[in-house]
């Protein structure tokens, strides 16, 4: 009682501007602090780059058609017209014009396999914390066994019993890449579920799945956001190891099949298909990995110190 | 035996894993490698390599040419395919001459030399380890074990329905077990102790072709007694070299045979060989190396590099090395010239292929489809790509050198022509491709296999002919072939012996998969042409007949025939009477290392 009649007048005795500072949601927050990040301002502009460039070669605005050949096979790079400026490959074809569309690739099993993998690291993540007792058991093994199995093993198999090819491997990454998520989500879910907002959610009659959805994942989707840059560039980097076992993309420009070619090619010194596939790469995940690292810092202050 | 080019198919057995590699890396021999810090090793050590991780040495289950050549270095066939002469002729190995054939050609009368003794080996356990004089009745054990139906010989075709009783024999064994081995069989008896007799089912021009095989290889019943299961890891053979290291995934070591009987350089080659040195060591007794040391080299660049350092004295060239090993004119590379280097040119006798699968409603029935597809598919560009023109394009399936190929034959489906091809495509009732479904076709995973598989997308894509690419592993691509599952695929078959026989059997309807013709190829005409020409003897004839089969595969089209490649091979100044054969298995006996150039 004493301490409300203290703080009453002092608040009252501020000046109108100055009773209410301006108080910043998680996200706002966040918000101001990227865009202080120069960093990753410009990580922002490469992803959007990529981004566009998979875009519009998937509307076949750009590098189209891809497979058209451009000039003598192994020609080195050179300036003389825009598709020749990466050379070119075993049949000819232009290797920037295979770049360009290994991005939309690329960029395609980065977002279909993370829309796959984080509803399901979300929900049995959220399952698992908030309930606990024997669905946590169940959930917290299932996934701690899918974790023991070598991810690139899982990869392999679950390819080999859906098929080829970029749906399969869509959905291979996907039902293979939401262990970390859930296991985040459980634990944010169990530090939650017993909070104050939570019990006075609960003591106002909502139900479970009000409580989780509702009530704790708006407090907790940060993690989503920032498990979604990880997710996306091991993804990418899967997409192309898969690809180079032979298992990916089938009749498509991939970083991957570039790669693999190169391993061939570079005994007689054609170097431009491995250059050019792995400068793509390299850019991006370097970008989503110095993004991934600001949006943390972002998203969740606590951990910066 | 099955090959793959991007995958392609290689006969029965013999050779089938290791075609694989070798189109893939269009090398043409699986030779040997090196290991230069042996300290003790003898200076006249060869040094070869094999291209793929070894299965085992027992002969009966030696049907790729890796684990073959393998065993055929400790265990012998009475016969083998001459080291020099060409064409291909039989020569004698444990037999003191060819066969005596009755005057119906149904009864072989084999004459085994004396004093041919098996390695010494604990196994002979009455003599404390001597090994025992060879004779007729391991002969007969021999191909016992290979007609086993426990024993799951790979190589049982050989003398499947040949031998007069054996499949009778066989069919029992299967019911009776160990103890049959005593039973006898009607067309496979030791009339003494050096004398063996063999009646046949009927006439066969390849039976004596079939036997240099190493399936057909005399083991001693003791020594399979003795290891049982492990007889796989051992070798007690009558052969030049007995095996002193045996690491299947690594490294082979054998050593000369102190009790090997005295055998001699051949004095007689083809043309050309006295001048090529060829025949410097004729008359002299082989082996001539006390060691040889033959390395597993799975990949070709750490092959490649090891035979550039003087480690291996044999190799084949990677396609992507080619271009500067060898130069514009087809010579060698100035550097390698200047270390004394050798560069053997010889055509291989195989054939490259599109299969396609007849016993599929949409292929089968549609021969206009197929000839289209021929037509569009341009062979030329592609051994320049892939082969580095190292191939000619096949109008048929017999390649150069084997009966029944003829020079001045030209497949009129086989020049390629969009043109006509669209225009027999419009026949077919798909003009421009248009109602046609993309066709399911099945290719090997790997590098090579994608590159391949590309460009006969691209190639069949020029007529509005689209193809589903499913790729497989070597076993897996296998089964999907014998189960009947894809509808067109690339394979390659290498010759067993150097009879059209060879390839035409690939098209005989009793072959039909899970046989060896895997394009399920149905014609009663030719069926009747060739259980014909089974029964010709080599001649005319013969060679007539087979030029008509070819005529009528060329019009019906179950294939669209790729090449006959031709395999450069590299050998070390000091490695002496090398000389490549397709056939014959035990050749380490012959090669020479003359190590004053090694210095």
């Amino acid at each position: 009682m004493t301490t409300e009649v203290a703080i009453a007048p002092t608040i009252q005795s501020l000046p109108e501007n100055e009773k209410f500072p301006p108080s910043r949601s998680l996200w706002g927050d966040a918000l101001l602090r990227i865009k202080r990040d120069r960093i990753a301002l410009i990580c922002i502009g490469i992803l959007s780059l990529y981004s566009i460039i998979a875009l519009t070669c998937q509307f076949g605005w750009i590098a189209t058609p891809w497979d058209k050949v451009v000039g003598a096979a192994y020609q080195p790079p050179s300036f003389s017209s825009i598709e020749l400026i990466f050379g070119t490959d075993l049949f000819g074809r232009s290797v920037f014009f295979k770049v360009l569309h290994g991005t939309r690739i690329a960029m395609s099993v980065g977002l279909m396999s993370s829309l796959l993998s984080i509803p399901v690291g979300v929900t049995l993540g959220a399952l698992a914390g908030y309930f606990g007792g024997w669905v946590d058991d169940l959930i917290v093994w299932f996934y701690t066994t899918v974790s023991s199995i070598p991810n690139i093993m899982l990869l392999i198999s679950v390819t080999f019993v859906l098929g080829k090819g970029l749906s399969a491997m869509y959905v291979a990454l996907g039902v293979t890449a939401w262990v970390g998520l859930a296991r985040v989500m459980r634990g944010e879910f169990i530090k939650h579920k017993s909070r104050e907002y939570v019990l006075a959610a609960e003591s106002i009659g909502a139900g479970h799945l009000s409580r989780i959805f509702k009530h704790i994942l708006p407090n907790v989707s940060h993690f989503i956001i920032i498990n979604l840059s990880i997710q996306f560039v091991s993804a990418i980097k899967s997409e192309v190891i898969l690809s180079f076992l032979g298992l990916g993309v089938q009749g498509q420009p991939s970083w991957g099949v570039m790669i693999d070619d190169a391993k061939l090619e570079l005994s007689r010194g054609v170097w431009w298909q491995l250059a050019g596939a792995t400068f793509a790469m390299f850019f991006v995940v370097l970008a989503f990995n110095l993004l991934g690292d600001s949006l943390r810092d972002a998203l969740d202050p606590k951990l910066k110190h | 035996m099955k090959l793959s080019p991007g995958a392609f198919q290689f006969n029965n057995s013999w050779n089938s894993f290791f075609w694989n590699f070798f189109i893939f890396g269009c090398f043409t021999l699986a030779l040997a490698a090196c290991s230069r810090n042996q300290s003790k090793e003898p200076a006249n050590t060869l040094h070869l390599v094999v291209e793929a991780k070894l299965k085992g040495l027992d002969p009966i289950l030696a049907e790729d040419r890796y684990s073959g050549t393998q065993s055929a270095q400790a265990y012998e066939t009475l016969l083998q395919f001459h080291y020099l002469k060409r064409p291909y002729v039989v020569s004698p190995l444990l037999v003191e001459k060819l066969p005596d054939v009755s005057a119906d050609g149904k009864v072989y009368t084999f004459t085994l030399k004396k004093g041919v003794l098996f390695q010494d080996d604990p196994c002979f356990k009455s003599t404390g380890g001597k090994g025992r004089e060879l004779v007729a009745e391991d002969v007969v054990y021999s191909w016992k074990r290979l007609a086993d139906p426990k024993l799951t010989s790979s190589g049982w075709w050989i003398l499947d329905g040949r031998v007069v009783g054996l499949n009778a024999w066989r069919d029992r064994a299967s019911k009776n077990g160990e103890k049959h081995y005593t039973e006898e069989v009607d067309g496979l008896r030791a009339l003494d102790r050096y004398t063996l007799q063999v009646k046949l089912t009927q006439r066969s021009a390849q039976f004596l072709y079939l036997i240099t095989m190493p399936f057909a290889a005399v083991v001693p019943h003791e020594a399979v007694d003795f290891y049982g299961k492990e007889f796989l890891n051992h070798a007690v053979g009558t052969g030049p070299f007995r095996l002193a290291e045996y690491h299947p995934t690594s490294k082979v070591v054998w050593v000369k045979n102190p009790t090997f009987r005295k055998e001699v350089y051949p004095e007689e080659g083809a043309p050309g060989d006295h001048e090529a040195g060829l025949l410097a060591d004729a008359g002299r007794t082989i082996p001539f190396a006390d060691q040889v040391d033959v390395q597993v080299f799975v990949e070709q660049q750490p092959m490649w590099l090891s035979f550039l350092a003087g480690q291996l004295d044999i190799s084949g060239i990677p396609k992507d090395n080619f271009s500067s090993s060898i130069g514009p004119g087809q010579e060698l590379a100035p550097d390698l010239l200047a270390k004394g280097i050798r560069l053997i040119k010889q055509p291989v006798a195989d054939v490259t292929h599109l299969s396609f699968n007849l016993e599929d409603p949409l292929l089968g029935k549609n021969k206009l489809l197929r000839q289209a597809m021929s037509l569009a598919f341009d062979q030329n560009t592609f051994n320049e790509i892939f082969y580095n023109g190292r191939a000619m394009a096949a109008q048929g399936p017999i390649p150069p050198g084997t009966d029944g190929y003829d020079v001045n034959f030209k497949n009129p489906y086989r020049q390629f022509n969009i043109n006509k091809a669209r225009e027999l495509l419009a026949k077919a009732g798909y003009p421009g491709g248009k109602g046609l479904p993309p066709l399911e076709y099945a290719t090997l995973a790997g590098s090579s296999g994608r590159q391949q598989s590309e460009f006969t997308t691209k190639m069949f894509a020029a007529i509005g002919v689209k193809l589903n690419t499913n790729t497989y592993s070597w076993p897996q691509f296998l089964e999907t072939i014998k189960n009947k599952k894809a509808q067109i695929w690339e394979f390659a078959w290498g010759g067993d012996y150097p009879d059209g026989e060879n390839f035409l059997q690939l098209f005989y309807s009793k072959n039909a998969s899970p046989g060896q013709n895997d394009s399920n190829y149905r014609n009663p005409e030719f069926d009747r042409l060739y259980e014909l020409a089974l029964t010709l003897p080599e001649g005319k004839q013969r060679t007539e007949t087979y030029q008509k089969m070819v005529r009528i595969l060329v019009e019906d089209c179950p294939w669209i025939f790729g090449s006959h490649r031709l395999s450069y091979i590299l050998a070390q100044k000091w490695l002496k009477n090398y000389k490549p054969n397709d056939f014959s298995h035990s050749n380490y006996k012959y090669y020479r290392v003359d190590p004053r150039l090694k210095k």
